[in-house]
């Protein structure tokens, strides 16, 4: 009977309900492409395959430089988020630093990073790489350091009755309890780490997915984009595929009962929170400055903390300056919000049908990664075809990038609903809808806030990239034009902002995660 | 200007090139010299005349070992000169100037595109042939662009408030799907795009109608000119001998370009056709006269009227033309 919970998910990919899903898929996807044919938009699967059949040897170039490039993005980046959540709970004074650097590090918009790294690593796939583990580390991070504390405290209770310290705590009870955590970050982290590849190939690559895609956008060679849009979806729904099968081989105890009394959590004092937000500053500007000027970087295009304060603050021109980089903000925050709203509930949404509805999964699972996986470019001017060039399409695209995250965060999250609760609903006959409201929501409190904390710097990231490339508007247009134009107080300025807003942002989800978690899982104020 | 230590800069070079396999190390000593050139784009015929000078061994024979970083959409072409990495870049006389007005001490050397290659590209049946086409039409472009429509539009007295300006990205499904009327984009990418796919359509180059603006320019630091003279007279004649090559037979050009970068998913289409087209706008009487990649005081005083209405405040010492007399004298 505790086999429930692992059992789900492997329910949900049996034939015939997968088979029928992806065929379903691919019907809708012929018609459409049918449907438009003329339009230089969408080119179907039978296009698509007799152009993968035509390429094969290019094709297969360029998945190999990209691949290459994204899964040792993928190992680096993943390998850092186990390092820092290794190093937060040994020294756990340090956490919220770690945690805090960390967030700041992940806000900084890629149209500004890829040209910076460029410049630092000169030719080769150094920037591809680098984006791709900026792109996984921090989804793998949260997740983590929410996992290593998802363990009863009994447990604790009997390693500390044998004498044994943090050590043996992290090994034998908070590994352990981290691992499901560890799994969805992968498989949240294996599209990203291929679309930051592909994006970083942006910054002027030899070869490479990313490279023929810009060229297939501009030669109007849809058979071209789509087939590349299609490959990129198949290697990210390969490997998730093969995390999930692999948690599966792994993860056969079902998820243990976690009991902790609410309102156990420390609640900060008012002035400790204020002296965590400047140790983090200083540090980081510390850190901004120190890495400048230890790699010697020119500061015609790397400008220091004291540039961009005397952009925005001392020069003369400080007050246009900041119309112009605030103007753009508030275009940008039109989109922002409801675009990241509308992800998170799209989500959450669909992850709790999928777990009342099983069968829905075989065809659901393939388009949320393909939405996730296939870069904006192409997605781009199908969307702005269905909704339109004004609001509707950029919220939609930035919901597209907020939605499959927290949809597999919540996912797991439902399935975190210890096996012995469940046993009690089946010994009731409880119907499925009882068992999601009273054991499995709960359980979810902890995964989903989360994914609603990382949501938010990927909802920034996502409609920078948007702007950038799709839309012209707004702060990632800006960005983009000051590079172009060589106005790096401006791109800095623009950086500075987004990241620190974003983690202002992030700062107030967290807060109500706080209250909430206080009472669903007050093991995470531990 | 706080400049990069030569000594960290080779550091990162090599860091750099240890992570790509097959890229040779550094050797500051050795023969011939390596140097490098910051391409404006991907790799394609738009660069065929260094293509043409690095496979004839044209700098070999001058002592330089020339590599070619390919650039892109979100490339940077001004850092890796200001950083040293690079000792040229293509850039464009615009990009220049605002770099130069950051500080950048650049200066223009050679200039490749004397026309500008922006053209507004239209459908046959509603076409835009002259600038006063354009009213009351919708024009696809990205925003970041609206000031060369503006300059257009100021030198040949259109209002710019009876065009209306659809942000769009850089593609021609938007025109051919009938969302706009016309695009701002290049005569070398979009229109040849549309070629190849068997869609006709008109263009009207920008630089027919007043719009002076060098594209392709080749450009350097101060401290390069005054210091690594003889390694930018070399880089620039083999440059020029190149594109004095290519210009003979593009055919040839298009077909070296395709070959040399097999996996670029470059066709060979599209890169003849691209070749064909961008003629035109490299090589005039005033190429044929004092060579390739010329320009008088008449030119630039034109791009300097051009550079005003587009915001920037220029003066001819932007351009350098020593290192190009003696590349012309040799």
């Amino acid at each position: 009977m505790s086999a429930i919970a692992s059992e789900a998910p492997r329910r949900s990919w049996r034939p015939p309900a997968a088979v029928l899903g992806v065929l379903a898929i691919l019907a809708v996807w012929e018609l459409s492409a049918r449907a438009l044919a003329g339009a230089y938009l969408l080119a179907g699967p039978s296009d698509v395959t007799a152009y993968l059949w035509q390429n094969a040897g290019l094709m297969g170039r360029a998945l190999r430089a990209t691949l290459a490039e994204a899964a040792a993005g993928f190992v680096i980046g993943n390998a850092a988020a186990i390092l820092l959540a290794a190093l937060a709970l040994l020294w756990p004074r340090a956490e919220r630093g770690i945690a805090a650097l960390a967030l700041l590090v992940f806000c900084l918009p890629l149209v500004a990073t890829g040209p910076i790294l460029r410049v630092l690593f000169g030719p080769g796939p150094g920037p591809q790489i680098t984006l791709a583990a900026l792109a996984v580390y921090y989804t793998t991070l949260v997740p983590l350091l929410v996992g290593l504390r998802a363990a009863p405290s009994t447990w604790f209770d009997l390693v500390h009755s044998y004498g044994r310290g943090r050590l043996a705590e992290l090994w034998h009870i908070r590994a352990m309890a981290a691992l499901p955590y560890l799994f969805a970050g992968l498989q949240i982290a294996a599209p990203a780490a291929f679309l930051g590849a592909m994006v970083g190939e942006f910054t002027g690559a030899e070869r490479g997915m990313g490279v023929l895609t810009i060229r297939a956008m501009r030669a109007l060679d849809v058979e071209a984009t789509w087939a590349l849009a299609a490959v990129a979806a198949l290697v990210s729904m390969a490997a998730y595929g093969a995390f999930g099968w692999l948690a599966r081989r792994v993860l056969t105890e079902a998820p243990p009962v976690i009991l902790a009394a609410p309102g156990g959590a420390a609640t900060p004092r008012r002035g400790e929170g204020l002296a965590r937000i400047a140790v983090v500053t200083v540090l980081a500007l510390a850190l901004w400055w120190g890495l400048l000027e230890a790699f010697g970087v020119n500061a015609f295009f790397a400008k220091r903390p004291d540039d961009v304060w005397a952009f925005l603050i001392t020069a003369p021109d400080a007050g246009e300056n900041r119309a112009t980089l605030f103007g753009a903000l508030a275009e940008t925050a039109v989109y922002v919000l409801p675009g990241y709203l509308a992800g998170l509930a799209l989500g959450a949404g669909l992850a709790v049908l999928l777990t009342l509805l099983p069968a829905l999964a075989g065809a659901a699972m393939p388009v949320a990664i393909a939405l996730r996986s296939v870069p904006i470019v192409t997605t781009a001017p199908l969307i702005v075809l269905v909704l339109g060039r004004g609001a509707t399409g950029t919220v939609a695209l930035v919901a597209v990038m907020v939605f499959f995250p927290t949809l597999i965060a919540c996912l797991h999250g439902l399935r975190q609903a210890p096996g012995q609760v469940l046993d009690v609903f089946d010994a009731y006959a409880s119907g499925r809808w009882r068992r999601l409201v009273h054991a499995q929501v709960p359980a979810m409190w902890p995964a989903f806030f989360a994914t609603v904390r990382i949501a938010v710097p990927a909802a920034v990231l996502a409609v920078t990239v948007v702007e950038w490339l799709a839309t012209g508007r707004g702060v990632g247009a800006l960005m983009a034009l000051s590079a172009s134009l060589s106005d790096y107080g401006m791109l800095w300025s623009a950086v500075v902002v987004v990241a620190v807003l974003s983690c202002a942002l992030y700062a107030v989800v967290a807060a109500v995660e706080a209250r909430v978690l206080a009472i669903y899982a007050a093991e995470q104020g531990r | 200007m706080r400049m990069a230590h030569p000594t960290r800069r080779h550091v990162l070079g090599g860091l750099g090139a240890a992570g790509l396999a097959g890229l040779a190390p550094r050797r500051l000593l050795a023969q011939p010299t390596p140097v490098s050139l910051q391409l404006s784009w991907l790799h394609s015929v738009q660069f065929a005349g260094s293509y043409i000078a690095q496979e004839n061994g044209w700098w070999a024979e001058r002592g330089l070992d020339v590599s070619l970083a390919p650039g892109g959409p979100n490339a940077p072409v001004e850092p890796p000169v200001v950083s040293g990495n690079a000792l040229v870049g293509i850039s464009a006389a615009d990009y220049t100037a605002a770099a130069v007005a950051e500080g950048a001490p650049f200066k223009i050397l050679m200039v490749a595109m004397q026309k500008n290659p922006f053209v507004v590209a239209s459908l046959p049946d509603n076409p835009v042939n002259e600038p006063a086409d354009l009213v009351g039409k919708s024009i696809g472009m990205a925003l970041a662009n609206t000031p060369v429509l503006e300059a257009l539009c100021r030198i040949n007295d259109v209002d710019i408030d009876e065009i209306e300006i659809v942000p769009t990205q850089y593609s021609a499904a938007p025109l051919l799907s009938g969302e706009v009327d016309c695009l701002l984009c290049w005569e070398t990418d979009l229109p040849v795009a549309m070629a190849v796919q068997g869609q006709e359509s008109v263009t009207m180059l920008m630089a027919d109608h007043g719009y002076s603006v060098h594209s392709q320019t080749y450009i350097a630091t101060e401290d390069s000119i005054a210091n690594r003279r003889d390694q930018l007279v070399a880089l620039l004649a083999g440059e020029v001998q190149g594109w004095t090559r290519y210009r003979e037979d593009t055919e040839a050009a298009a077909q070296l370009t395709v070959d040399r970068f097999p996996d670029a998913g470059l066709d060979i289409e599209t890169q003849t056709l691209q070749a064909e087209r961008q003629v035109p706008l490299m090589f005039s009487d005033l190429t044929d006269e004092n060579g390739f990649g010329w320009w008088t005081d008449e030119t630039v005083q034109a791009n300097i009227e051009t550079l005003a209405l587009l915001g920037r405040d220029v003066s001819p010492d932007l351009w350098d033309r020593s290192i190009l007399e003696e590349v012309h004298g040799q």
